[in-house]
């Protein structure tokens, strides 16, 4: 990773009729990585993403998009954005090409034959030129990204890009999303409530609940601070009464018992079950999935 | 073809766009402009419209109700009929200007005569039909209100003046038209009281024709024996104005005296 | 700039809006034709003769009598009085203010829509210009791009404008070409009188002056243009305010609606002469008509359009560019 940020975005709060929506929210996106964008519905994702592309004036703080700030040079910061926020939304009634000739003219820096590319990139030469009023869901996303494309920008912005879609095509568009970043230097920014998706699609995460950032980190070290023990011993109650002694435990399924993965106390608590005569079956180390992970830092907060 | 229709339509468009700012550059410019232009108009259309008039009969008609019809159903009072008549009888277009107003009294009338636009029509009259004096003497279909001599005397003396002026400013308009001034008559001459009133009518009549007999070619024309008799049957539902029936003896009085004119000019 | 327009041009032809438009008047056009052609055979049987003085002095001891009848309300003898001295100015001068011809037709074809009909017309072409992008969730795509956002509001709405000079020109013509079939396509040179003026009770004749009819007829649809051009402008701005294309259309047919109740209704209630619905019959000021309210004029009632137009125009700018978009 290359240490000039992509995109910045620094302190930004928004007000909506003196009620504080978003309360500070900082983070920073380097080229080649994939940023996931985790909270609930309701969180301020999508509050906070518009504001990045400019359809929100925030109350207060920057967003720097390739080092311009979107406030006050929005023209040049709009350049090295491509964006679908939420639906990607076209006009049914032009067709694809129409469509991409439409947003290309708004930017003159787009060359002609740049339309030619990323129509192939997104695989649909072969109905571009029908009216997008006869695509399917998929067929107008991979189009939301020919348009989100166009400009060669730098940071990519994606709002729940594989809302709606199949399981065959949500696995195309997060493969599709990763070489994006690979091979062109991209940042992407994916927002998502879908947990399982941003695990398997980001580099790093960044965690918002009611407004505000509660975690960013790399995706690595968010599951290994959390990794976990799991215990099957005999007697479990026996075992249970030691373990709790040295450490918080938990009952898990299948008669097991968890405890938090702390290395150098491991073998201690061992011989301590083995010389009470517990007989200790299995012990293995297990990550957990970011669903326990959220439960955790949001304290609890639903989340589809 | 698709790309074309956007060009064209475009094209077009803007062309349009072009074209309705002009009309409304033009719509402001001629509105908002200063008279300069006008009068210059103005001239043109007179020469135009002169042009056109030469060879058939104008009527000029001026005065207060009677000349304006009031009370006939049809709304055109004794010139409208008597254009109808002359029509007919010379078998010659008939143009009629009719300016007569309301409720015009002799002082009236003078100021009317002092605009352009009335004073172009009576130069192009071949024949000039007034009624005045009624709204003078009457007090808008009243009865007199009093019938007290020096009163009465004195809206004469001003009527006679300025009747003298109006005959000498037609005059001097138009010195060829014959102008027929039709006379008064007495609405009143069913009411008591009416060998006054009838006296004081045939009076203020006889002092106009006086005035009249002035000037060349100022027909004075007597109605008063016309509504001598049975004047009810005559009169409109306001007891002052004339009916269809009333108009159309007068139209027919005023016409064998024009036809004859006529005849007269025609041989000339 | 020409690129954003340019787009906005290309939206507006796919989504056959303009061809609606025109089919529209391509149906209305015959149908007035027709209305018209009735008329005038109407009018000639019950003359018996064709000369169209008879009609005219017809008419005005039609309105003589009228005028006798004492029972009728002031204000319209008023309007009457105007109506028979400009009628007499017509038959003094000799001029038919009726004669059959296709620019005729369009003449008054296009003095009776210019209140109602082509305010209608423009307004469906205009209402969704903005709403539909906010509706249809575009706006998210068409606002992220590098252009400023006043700069694309103006490319719509000078695709507002173009599309309204379209619509005009699209009223002329196929008037024109329509009714031509019927009436004959000559008579551009008829004279015209125009430059009434009304002050109080009186028809004021000082500046009256002819225009031959082709220049009368540019004239009324510049006013026709103008009058549009402001009905856009303040639809553009409720298109702006409102998401619901739905929404727009009600509230300026509401309001359109209302000014032609109003005009009948208001000759008392002045201060509702600064309302822009009761100010769009423009071209009665050019053809000499009695106004809704005393002292309205054509300055004044341009004017009072300018304003609204004005402030429309402004408050559209201003909303769209400081609008959060959710």
């Amino acid at each position: 990773m290359s240490n000039t940020p992509a995109l910045e975005v620094e302190n930004l709060t928004k007000k909506i009729k003196r009620k504080l929506i978003i309360k500070g929210v900082s983070f920073t996106l380097y080229p080649g990585e994939v940023f996931g964008f985790l909270g609930p519905n309701g969180a301020g994702k999508t509050t906070t993403i518009r504001m990045i592309v400019g359809l929100i004036s925030p109350t207060s703080g920057t967003i720097k998009i390739g080092g311009k700030n979107v406030r006050t040079e929005f023209t040049e910061a709009m350049r090295h954005l491509g964006c679908i926020v939420e639906n990607p939304e076209l006009y049914p009634y032009l067709t694809g090409w129409e469509n991409l000739e439409h947003f290309a003219k708004m930017d003159p820096s787009i060359p002609k034959d740049r339309l030619d590319e990323v129509v192939t990139q997104v695989g649909l030469q072969n109905r571009i030129h029908d009216r997008v009023s006869t695509y399917s869901l998929g067929m107008r996303q991979r189009l939301g990204i020919a348009q989100a494309l166009l400009g060669k920008p730098k940071v990519l912005i994606l709002d729940e890009p594989t809302n709606g879609l199949d399981p065959a095509g949500i696995r195309e568009m997060r493969e599709f999303i990763r070489t994006l970043a690979r091979e062109e230097n991209l940042s992407v920014l994916v927002s998502s409530h879908l947990l399982s998706e941003i695990q398997l699609m980001c580099d790093r995460v960044a965690i918002i609940s009611k407004g505000a950032v509660i975690r960013t980190d790399s995706v690595e070290n968010l599951l290994a601070e959390q990794e976990r023990v799991i215990w099957k011993a005999e007697p479990l109650s026996l075992a249970k009464e030691i373990l709790e002694k040295e450490t918080e435990v938990q009952e898990g399924l299948d008669q097991t018992l968890i405890t938090l993965y702390d290395e150098p106390q491991l073998p201690i608590w061992n011989e301590k079950l083995v010389t009470a005569g517990v007989k200790v079956k299995e012990m293995r180390t297990q990550l957990p999935s970011l669903e326990d992970l959220f439960l955790e830092v949001t304290g609890g907060e639903s989340i589809d | 073809m698709k790309k074309y229709t956007l060009t064209i339509v475009s094209a077009v468009s803007i062309a349009a766009t072009l074209l309705w700012l002009f009309g409304l550059g033009w719509t402001l410019q001629d509105q908002f402009t200063a008279n300069e232009k006008f009068q210059k108009q103005k001239e043109k259309t007179e020469s135009a419209t002169s042009k056109k008039e030469d060879g058939n009969l104008t009527i000029f008609a001026l005065g207060d109700s009677l000349t304006r019809g009031t009370g006939d159903a049809d709304g055109k009072g004794y010139v409208g009929y008597l254009s109808e008549r002359l029509k007919k009888k010379s078998e010659q277009d008939i143009t009629l200007f009719n300016t007569a107003i309301k409720g015009e009294t002799s002082r009236g009338l003078l100021k009317q005569l002092r605009q352009s636009e009335i004073q172009r029509q009576v130069k192009q009259a071949d024949v000039i039909m007034m009624t005045i004096g009624g709204n003078d003497l009457f007090q808008q279909g009243k009865v007199l209100e009093s019938l007290d001599k020096n009163a009465i005397n004195g809206k004469k003396q001003i009527y006679l003046r300025n009747i003298k002026n109006i005959y000498k400013q037609l005059r001097e308009l138009n010195q060829d038209a014959v102008i027929y001034h039709v006379g008064l008559y007495n609405p009143f001459s069913n009411l008591q009281d009416a060998k006054t009133t009838s006296s004081i009518v045939r009076d203020w009549n006889f002092q106009t024709a006086e005035t009249a007999a002035q000037f060349n070619n100022i027909v004075y024309v007597p109605t008063f024996d016309l509504f001598q008799l049975q004047v009810e049957n005559y009169l409109y539902s306001d007891q002052f104005h004339l009916n269809t029936e009333g108009y159309k003896l007068i139209a027919e009085r005023v016409a064998s005296l024009v036809h004859f004119e006529q005849e007269e000019k025609n041989d000339e | 700039m020409i690129n954003l327009v340019r787009n906005e041009m290309l939206k507006l032809l796919r989504k056959k809006r303009l061809y609606v438009i025109i089919l529209i008047i391509a149906f209305l056009v015959p149908l007035f034709t027709y209305a018209q052609f009735k008329e005038i055979q109407e009018q000639r049987e019950k003359m018996g003769n064709q000369d169209w003085r008879t009609v005219l002095q017809q008419e005005i001891t039609d309105t003589q009598n009228r005028l006798s009848s004492s029972r009728i309300q002031d204000e319209w003898r008023k309007y009457l009085k105007i109506r028979l001295s400009q009628q007499q100015y017509y038959l003094e001068n000799d001029i038919d203010p009726r004669a059959p011809g296709a620019p005729t037709f369009m003449r008054i074809f296009v003095e009776n829509s210019i209140d109602l009909l082509l305010p209608l017309l423009v307004m469906v072409i205009v209402a969704d210009l903005v709403s539909s992008e906010a509706s249809g969730g575009t706006i998210k795509l068409l606002l992220t791009r590098p252009v400023k956002r006043w700069r694309i509001l103006l490319s719509k709405y000078i695709a507002m404008l173009m599309s309204v000079s379209f619509i005009v020109l699209s009223v002329a013509v196929l008037s024109y070409v329509i009714s031509g079939l019927v009436f004959g396509y000559g008579g551009w040179n008829m004279p015209l009188l125009t430059g009434f003026a009304v002050s109080g009770d009186e028809l004021l004749t000082d500046r009256v002056h002819i225009v031959p009819q082709w220049q009368y007829i540019l004239m009324e649809f510049g006013l026709v243009w103008y009058v549009s051009v402001i009905v856009g402008t303040l639809t553009f701005m409720l298109s702006v305010l409102l998401r619901s294309t739905a929404a727009v259309m009600g509230i300026m047919l509401a309001s359109l609606i209302a000014g032609a109740i109003l005009v009948n209704m208001v000759s008392s209630w002045e201060s509702a002469k600064y309302f822009f619905m009761v100010n769009l019959n423009l071209t009665n000021y050019v053809s000499g008509m009695a106004t809704p309210i005393e002292g309205m004029s054509l300055g004044f009632s341009m004017a009072v359009l300018a304003v609204w137009g004005l402030a429309g125009f402004i408050i559209a700018f201003v909303t769209f560019s400081k609008r959060d978009i959710y």
